[in-house]
């Protein structure tokens, strides 16, 4: 594709294709190379919709310790209910 | 973004570069530490008047009458004098600039407490609406400590005849709503026991223990929303009544509504009979979620704040530990309640460090603070700075447990006890957190002058505040309290300091650029 863009690949042959060179001495036909993907894995599902959260991350870590002490197991009720800090994993931090 | 310290080859350089994404709040103060409140006058000749504090939007500076029944109101403003002469920077400032009036300009007092009755402002509160520039302001009957318990209401704990929440106009002082609670105790010291979240308040009334939820209409009306307490839903009451008559059981379809609507509930004074043999609402929920045998003493509802507009930050303690803030003697609970399902969501003792760790990493999500609020977001805690940070962990190393429930002992946090002023950004200056801090709370005051020194190279000292003139005071004796109230965003602080327990006017010092 000439020197202004670079051998950058597109997606589609026909992008880039209104360009005309500046200097019309040396026409080169600027199709640039196309590579396609070879699996839609990392196609986003057809009715994804992506909205904020509504709940503020101190509220979201809050709910998720809940939802974690939910899924243990039930413990008897005369045992020590603080739960003790060694057993727990440190949740690897989203950002 | 700054390469040099001289105030005009930043501004060039402002014109060419354009801060990181993000962060042009934080670029734009650094223009802070050139303009530093460095000229002090001592001592002004001022009203006699305790001086609350500068709203956070910095139009106005509220102040109560030494007597306590009025609200004066000012509005910051800036000095103005000429000077003929060739040479003006090597003259100090006229005699007649240096007056209070020069930087405030008195705009009304309002009478709110009445003379006839023994009522008085309750001169440690104040809340400030920033969208509509509201304030509220309590007035309250002296408190009785004798105190028999009634109905619902707690043995030990002192009560006032006659408590008032005015909602005040500031722009010209009109008195919108007032919201009156008899027979009841708000502990005010400090904002302590009410909470202002955008235009939702909560209000932890300890002798019935009950968590009162107004809304501020933009008319100007104080709406009562849901009261958490006896009843956890509005139709709880409904229930009770009719089951204890034996009636056929409500419609029980109609559910929980949203903040949002006007939603009337019922006075609070008048309990049903039955509710003595019930739980009330709260501690109901409170028991169910947490298994008998923690603790066997009854625990209330003592102070509250907001998480978002759903949930709030709840702690039980016992009776006398609702009034203090000292976490020491006792264990107290915190909850997460979500008010319109009327969950508790998670619950924490209060020195968990499992809640120390949420602490230390979301402290500014407790700080909550409205969307209007610019300034209020960037106050600088030990979430958002690398310095506070650092220094809230090398104590923590030295003495865990204690300094964990230390720090969980200022939760739930006070509404509105932060000063936004760039000038204690961690980030621009170093000072000393024992003797001046962004917190409005008086503190022992000293003869030496507090620095604020440069954070950045070449680490200078940028300007002092000094709460008397150098000639010291020679009484070291009396013990001195200062409170420092520093404006928003203009280079203008005031230093008040009092002598305890003598009937001395207090000294106040106005600190400005000059």
């Amino acid at each position: 594709m000439g020197s202004m863009l670079g051998d950058w690949p597109s997606f589609d042959p026909h992008n880039f294709s209104q360009l005309r060179p500046s200097d019309p001495s040396s026409p080169s036909r600027m199709t640039p190379a196309t590579y396609h993907p070879t699996h839609s894995r990392t196609l986003p599902p057809p009715d994804q919709v992506i909205t904020t959260e509504a709940k503020n991350i101190l509220l979201r870590h809050i709910y998720q310790r809940t939802e974690e002490k939910d899924l243990r197991p039930k413990r008897a009720a005369t045992e020590n209910l603080i739960p003790e800090h060694g057993c727990k994993q440190q949740r690897a931090s989203p950002y | 973004m700054f390469r040099r310290n001289n105030i005009a080859s930043r501004i060039f350089q402002r014109q060419i570069y354009t801060p990181a994404p993000g962060t042009s709040v934080y670029c734009a103060r650094r223009f802070y530490e050139n303009l530093v409140p460095s000229c002090t006058i001592y001592d002004v000749e001022c009203p006699d008047q305790s001086f609350r504090k500068f709203t956070d939007d910095g139009q106005y500076l509220i102040s109560f009458s030494r007597n306590q029944q009025d609200l004066v109101v000012y509005r910051p403003t800036w000095l103005s004098f000429s000077c003929k002469e060739e040479d003006c920077d090597a003259h100090d400032l006229p005699p007649k600039a240096k007056r209070f009036e020069s930087f405030f300009t008195h705009l009304y007092s309002v009478s709110l407490a009445s003379c006839n009755g023994n009522e008085l402002i309750c001169k440690d509160f104040f809340l400030y609406v920033e969208s509509n520039q509201y304030g509220i302001i309590a007035t309250s009957t002296p408190s009785i400590h004798d105190a028999a318990a009634n109905g619902a209401a707690i043995q030990g704990v002192p009560y006032v005849e006659k408590l008032t929440f005015h909602l005040i106009r500031l722009e010209d002082g009109v008195i919108l709503d007032v919201k009156v609670f008899h027979n009841d105790f708000v502990n005010l010291t400090h904002n302590m026991g009410v909470f202002l979240y955008d235009d939702l308040l909560a209000i932890a009334s300890l002798r019935n223990q009950t968590i009162h939820i107004l809304q501020i209409r933009d008319s100007g009306n104080l709406v009562d929303v849901r009261a958490i307490g006896a009843f956890c839903r509005e139709d709880d009451e409904l229930f009770l009544n009719s089951n204890a008559q034996c009636i056929a059981f409500p419609d029980k379809s109609k559910l929980h509504q949203l903040p949002g609507n006007n939603v009337q509930n019922g006075t609070h004074l008048s309990q049903p009979n039955q509710e003595d043999s019930l739980l009330s609402g709260i501690k109901q929920r409170l028991l169910s979620f947490i298994f008998q045998g923690i603790s066997n003493e009854e625990k209330d509802p003592a102070l509250v704040q907001f998480l978002d507009r759903q949930h709030l930050l709840i702690k039980f303690g016992s009776v006398d530990g609702g009034v203090s803030r000292n976490a020491d003697q006792h264990t107290a609970f915190l909850a997460v309640y979500n008010m319109e399902t009327t969950e508790i969501v998670a619950f924490y003792q209060n020195s968990a460090e499992e809640l120390y760790l949420l602490f230390e990493r979301f402290c500014d999500h407790f700080h909550t603070a409205s969307k209007n609020s610019v300034s209020m977001n960037f106050v600088s805690s030990h979430s958002n700075n690398i310095h506070a940070l650092e220094q809230i962990r090398s104590v923590k190393s030295k003495a865990s447990s204690q300094f964990m429930k230390k720090m969980l002992g200022s939760l739930p946090y006070s509404c509105q006890s932060l000063s936004p002023s760039p000038y204690f950004d961690q980030s621009l200056f170093r000072f000393d957190e024992k003797l001046i801090s962004a917190s409005d709370r008086p503190r022992q005051s000293t003869d030496h002058p507090i620095k604020f020194i440069l954070r950045r190279q070449p680490c200078s000292l940028k300007f002092k505040i000094k709460l008397g003139p150098e000639a010291g005071n020679a009484d070291g004796r009396t013990k001195k309290i200062a409170s420092f109230l520093f404006h928003p965003f203009l280079p203008l602080a005031l230093s008040i300091q009092q002598t305890l327990f003598l009937q001395q006017p207090s000294v106040v010092n106005i600190h400005f650029r000059g």
